[in-house]
């Protein structure tokens, strides 16, 4: 049997005061919760030092799925980097896609077709309620509900057959490109899009029955986590994450792109319990805010699609000339609204069609970053419920 | 391995037929099964004494608590064998790992003890076994007959109402005392 | 052997023994012949193997029976008339000879000069009880082997349909029947694997722990008046006394294993089982106050008027304390939403982690045996055991013929309702398992200490009372407590429809669930 100390690791510790082999008052244990863990979404490293089921401390360590995409950004032209975007964060490929895309065609001020803004923001909002529903799946296996999960994506599976459809690719597109989309829709599309849409609505009631009301995972969530408005502007919190604690912030509506300022959409924000169906309990910025402004979006998403398909006219899907275009001796930063938050995209050009510089901006890598200070003093319990409500991917946050 | 304890459980609760569900009193399987676990009494309880890992000690701890229970349910005494593995060896004996788990600054920590204590715990514990001894020598054994050892729990419950009523209702007041005393404890410290 | 060298030290392949090779080929060559024939006719199968094990059961009750009465009880009344008449060999030692049998069988009260026919060498080994305790130990070996592998496959069916899918499908054909002993085969196959800085003593011991209880536990469980293995009269006390012991197994497993998780699964099971014991034995007392025995044959005895005798519904004490005692029972065997000390999303897989192969399934078949016997204690308790909705006294007009004995056990009492009703226990438990999110550790005390307890109390002290009032002798009291017992009848009637009816609903609009977007390709496309 090994004798295990604790000075063995000493990169482990985060506080070495507070962790000190003669001292009888604190019996701290640490903790690394990942990167292999069922319940860190991916490859995130969570050190936690705990006293009994209590998590004193919480520090995400990143940087296992690094992959180098900015800077392979510098040595492609602009359309051949946009398969590096999907594979940053791969749950919404279509909205790296088209964040990309808007930088560039800021840049180089292409012009894009009505037609191709259309079903961009046909498939932007497909991919946003695709993630969500990812989101709020795996949440419930955060929390133990193993249902929700596969209800969920049972519905993603059709949004994933729409794509396969659109673009013969399930999870990297590739789709929405410089100036345009790849491809137009193939026949019938449309219609299925709609069939889809009707059919989904109701479905979003079978998951408030199933896993928002119940009252179990109300009080696993409710109060817990709570992120206040002050905390989540102070952090850069961006998305779902902010307007959670109040804040009606949206780039599809303060900076429309893609034609956002056509539609007629609200942005769901999270309150207190008691009124408009929140059960009692919840406080605004907890983790049942979070979740539930992702199931209200769900429903503005649909909205949103069911005007764009309604407005969806016939013409080119695609600007010309785009490949190989001579990037301007200039920069540009974009940001656009993400399933997560905010995700940017700064890109400097020398004149040549390759970039000098590209940068991005992770939703999900600004919003980890609230972690260590909201996971302070709560139940081991809480740390999954936390990270889930914060719903991040490693493949963005990591790079 | 599941044969051997299930024909054990089957003997000490006896045969089917019997009446007070006892194996034959004086038959030579209940011999030999006594003989088996006072065996496992004895090594269990010297295992505590020896073990240096402290959950190891727990577990010896259990085994014996388990092999009296089995004892008793060779005595045809069914109430108090179940009551000993549930207060005991299911209820205290999990604290009591539960609180070592707890506190210790490592489970995996070893118990030594320095000389000193070990010459005084074998000066006492020798003492303790002589004293034992004498006593036992001195008794005057009757045998009890099957009738008052096969007690239902109905008799037990009436006597403890009516002619154990003041112990009983004195162990509950220190049992109260001791929860009060433990919730206060656990109160300061925040 | 691979071409290229590794850094590290390669292990030898290993050489598979003789049983190893022969478990395979036997469970191949079982697999190879069963599967055409369950795929072809599942449904004659499945009711076929129902009817003989009732059959089989039902046909050892009569033989110990016979033998008790045409034999043992003939032979204590010749024994009573004449001590000498069976010379050496006397009933209480030795047993009676083939030779003493015939001349029983035969009505003859000369003992002496019979010759022994084929039945009497039959019924020979009958008569002793270390004869019927193994006949009864197989069937409950095979039971208690047979309720984990099939609830298994059972639960991942089940949970399949709530989560819309199809569950296991493949393995032997039909619905895969025989996903969980191939499941059973490979564990047993796998590597036996201990960490390196694992206690590994306890580390082996700890799976023993589980199940050595968890099968005690069968000993005293009644199925039926007569099909008990031994009739304990503290049976409740010692199936409590089994259940509890089982933690045992995961603080040691946890602890043992040498992992931060392993360590929080045990200890949450340490907090959770310590404390949910109070109140599930709280709640079973009050059926024990409204009977007054421990012994869980007597206690099944007295529920045999029908469904309104069962003793869920003789006060509504005792029927919030059934819904009490199947709360604390889920968090007695670590079920959803209670299933904290093996909680994936937040210890990984608790004290589980570590464990693979044969002990973590040896963890598996405790953890369901103890899932159905805790059933088992439900349907005694409050449910009426192994007695049929049916009062038994309305079969009074059959007779006592082998054949009316028969019908009665199907019709009234018999092991069939006892497992029935477990398979309903069973049901919820899965049925929950797969609805419900989990529950935080603080909220599982809070809702022990501060929610169960108290109540478990209040209900205690009011089933008393209601106990003495009845016994009282007040007229009135009578009749106001059995209207009180029918209304609490007929709402727990309404339940059981209701849950039918929702079972039946959602089972029958299940393919609804999946909508035909899926399936149909794109026109066009």
């Amino acid at each position: 049997m090994a004798e295990t100390t604790f000075e063995s690791t000493p990169d482990l510790l985060l506080d070495h005061d507070r962790v000190e082999q003669g001292d009888l008052q604190t019996e701290e244990l640490l903790v690394n919760m990942g990167p292999q863990h069922p319940s860190t979404h991916g490859v995130l490293r969570i050190v936690l030092r705990t006293d009994g089921e209590m998590v004193l401390e919480a520090e995400p360590h990143i940087g296992y799925l690094h992959r180098c995409a900015e800077k392979i950004g510098e040595s492609v032209q602009p359309y051949q980097y946009i398969p590096y975007t999907d594979r940053m964060d791969y749950i919404a490929g279509m909205n790296n896609n088209q964040a990309f895309a808007i930088a560039i065609e800021r840049l180089c001020g292409v012009e894009v077709p009505e037609r191709a803004k259309r079903i961009r923001v046909i498939m932007a909002e497909l991919n946003r309620i695709a993630s969500h529903l990812v989101a709020l799946g795996t949440y419930g296996l955060d929390m133990g509900a193993f249902t929700p999960f596969t209800w969920c994506f049972r519905e993603r599976e059709m949004i994933l057959d729409l794509f396969e459809a659109a673009c013969g690719a399930r999870l990297t597109y590739s789709y929405i490109t410089v100036g345009g989309v790849h491809d137009d829709l193939p026949d019938g599309w449309v219609e299925r899009c709609e069939e889809f849409l009707d059919f989904f609505e109701p479905k979003i009631v079978d998951y408030n029955n199933l896993l928002s009301f119940n009252h179990i995972f109300v009080k696993r969530t409710a109060t817990v986590g709570v992120i206040t408005a002050e905390d989540a502007l102070a952090f850069g919190l961006t998305g779902a994450a902010l307007r959670a604690t109040g804040v009606r912030w949206d780039l599809r509506k303060v900076t429309p792109y893609d034609g956002y300022e056509d539609y007629d959409f609200d942005i769901p924000i999270g309150q207190d319990g008691g009124i408009d169906g929140v059960p009692r309990g919840v406080v605004t910025g907890d983790c049942w805010s979070r979740y539930y402004v992702r199931i209200l979006e769900m429903t503005q998403s649909v909205r949103i699609m069911r005007q764009a398909l309604k407005r969806l006219e016939e013409g080119p899907i695609e600007a010309k000339k785009v490949k190989g275009i001579k990037l301007p001796a200039d920069e540009v930063y974009v940001e656009i609204e993400n399933p997560r938050g905010q995700l940017g995209f700064y890109v400097q050009g020398d004149g040549s069609a390759i970039p000098a510089r590209v940068k991005a901006r992770g939703p999900s890598f600004c919003n980890l970053a609230i972690t260590s200070h909201t996971c302070r003093d709560i139940l081991l319990a809480d740390v999954p419920a936390i990270i889930g409500s914060l719903d991040v991917v490693l493949g963005e946050v990591d790079r | 391995m599941s044969l051997l304890v299930l024909l054990t459980a089957s003997s000490a609760f006896g045969a089917p037929s019997d009446a007070t569900g006892a194996a034959a009193p004086g038959s030579v399987l209940e011999a030999v099964l006594f003989y088996i676990v006072a065996g496992g009494v004895v090594v269990s309880a010297l295992g505590v004494c020896i073990a240096q890992n402290i959950v190891r000690m727990a577990v010896w701890l259990f085994t014996a608590l388990a092999s009296v229970a089995v004892m008793y349910f060779l005595l045809a005494a069914n109430f108090i064998g179940a009551i000993q593995l549930i207060v005991y060896a299911g209820g205290t004996l999990i604290l009591l790992v539960f609180g070592v788990m707890l506190t210790s600054k490592s489970p995996w920590i070893r118990f030594e003890a320095p000389k000193l204590e070990l010459v005084a715990a074998t000066v006492v514990c020798v003492g303790l076994f002589l004293s034992l001894c004498t006593l036992l020598g001195r008794a005057a054994w009757e045998s009890v007959d099957e009738a008052t050892a096969g007690t239902s729990i109905a008799t037990i419950g009436r006597a403890l109402i009516t002619e154990y009523l003041v112990p009983f209702e004195m162990a509950g007041v220190v049992l109260m005392i001791v929860m009060v005393g433990a919730a206060h404890m656990a109160r300061q410290e925040k | 052997m691979s071409q290229f060298a590794v850094p590290w030290r390669e292990k030898p392949e290993p050489s598979h023994g003789f049983v190893s090779s022969f478990i395979v080929a036997l469970a191949k060559g079982i697999y190879a012949i069963a599967t055409p024939i369950v795929t072809r006719f599942p449904g004659s199968i499945l009711l076929s193997a129902v009817v003989a094990s009732c059959f089989l059961v039902w046909a050892h009750a009569l033989l110990f029976s016979y033998v008790d009465t045409a034999v043992l009880e003939r032979a204590a009344e010749v024994g009573a008339a004449n001590p000498n008449a069976f010379g050496y060999f006397s009933p209480s030692t030795w047993g009676l000879p083939p030779s003493v049998i015939g001349t029983l069988l035969a009505g003859d009260a000369a003992v002496e000069g019979q010759s022994p026919g084929l039945l009497s060498y039959l019924l020979w080994p009958v008569q002793f009880g270390f004869t019927r305790d193994m006949i009864a130990f197989g069937a409950i070996f095979a039971w208690f082997n047979i309720v984990p592998v099939y609830v298994i496959w059972w639960e991942r069916k089940v949970a399949g349909r709530i989560q819309s899918r199809l569950g296991p499908m493949r393995v032997g054909g039909w619905h895969g029947w025989a996903q969980s002993p191939a499941d059973g085969i490979k564990l047993v196959l796998k590597e036996d694997f201990i960490p390196d800085a694992a206690d590994s003593i306890l580390f082996r011991a700890a799976p023993y722990f589980a199940i050595i209880p968890s099968a005690l536990a069968f000993v005293a469980l009644p199925f039926g008046v007569t099909y008990i293995f031994r009739e304990v009269d503290v049976a409740l006390v010692f199936i409590l006394a089994m259940l509890g012991i089982e933690v045992m197994s995961v603080i040691l497993g946890g602890w043992a294993s040498n992992n931060k998780w392993s360590v929080y699964g045990g200890m949450r099971e340490a907090c959770q089982m310590v404390a949910y014991e109070i109140p599930m034995g709280m709640a079973l007392l009050v059926p024990v106050v409204c009977v007054g025995s421990l012994s869980l044959k007597y206690i099944g005895e007295v529920q045999a008027d029908g469904w309104f005798s069962w003793l869920a519904f003789r006060n509504p004490f005792a029927f919030v304390a059934f819904v009490t005692y199947f709360i604390a029972s889920l968090a007695s065997c670590k079920r959803a939403p209670f299933d904290l000390p093996e909680a994936e999303s937040e210890l990984v897989a608790g004290f589980l982690t570590e464990y693979s192969g044969f002990r973590w399934a040896l963890f598996f078949f405790a953890e369901y045996a103890a899932m159905f016997v805790v059933g088992g204690l439900a349907t005694i308790m409050f449910l009426g055991g192994w007695n049929s909705p049916i009062p038994s006294d309305w079969g009074a007009g059959l007779g006592e013929s082998i054949w009316a004995k028969g019908l009665k056990g199907i019709l009234f009492s018999g092991p069939i309702w006892f497992i029935l009703k477990c398979v309903f226990f069973l049901f919820l438990q899965l049925w929950v398992r797969w609805t419900l999110p989990r529950i935080r550790l603080d909220q599982v005390l809070y809702a022990c200490v501060q929610v169960l307890l108290p109540l478990t109390m209040v209900l205690l002290f009011g089933t008393t009372l209601w106990v003495w009032a009845s016994e009282s002798g007040n007229a009135t009291w009578d009749v106001i407590a059995s209207i009180v017992s029918k209304v609490l009848g007929i709402v727990g009637l309404a339940f059981g429809f209701g849950f039918v009816a929702i079972a039946g609903y959602g089972f029958y609009h299940r393919r609804r669930l999946v909508g035909n977007l899926v399936i149909d390709p794109l026109p066009g496309s």
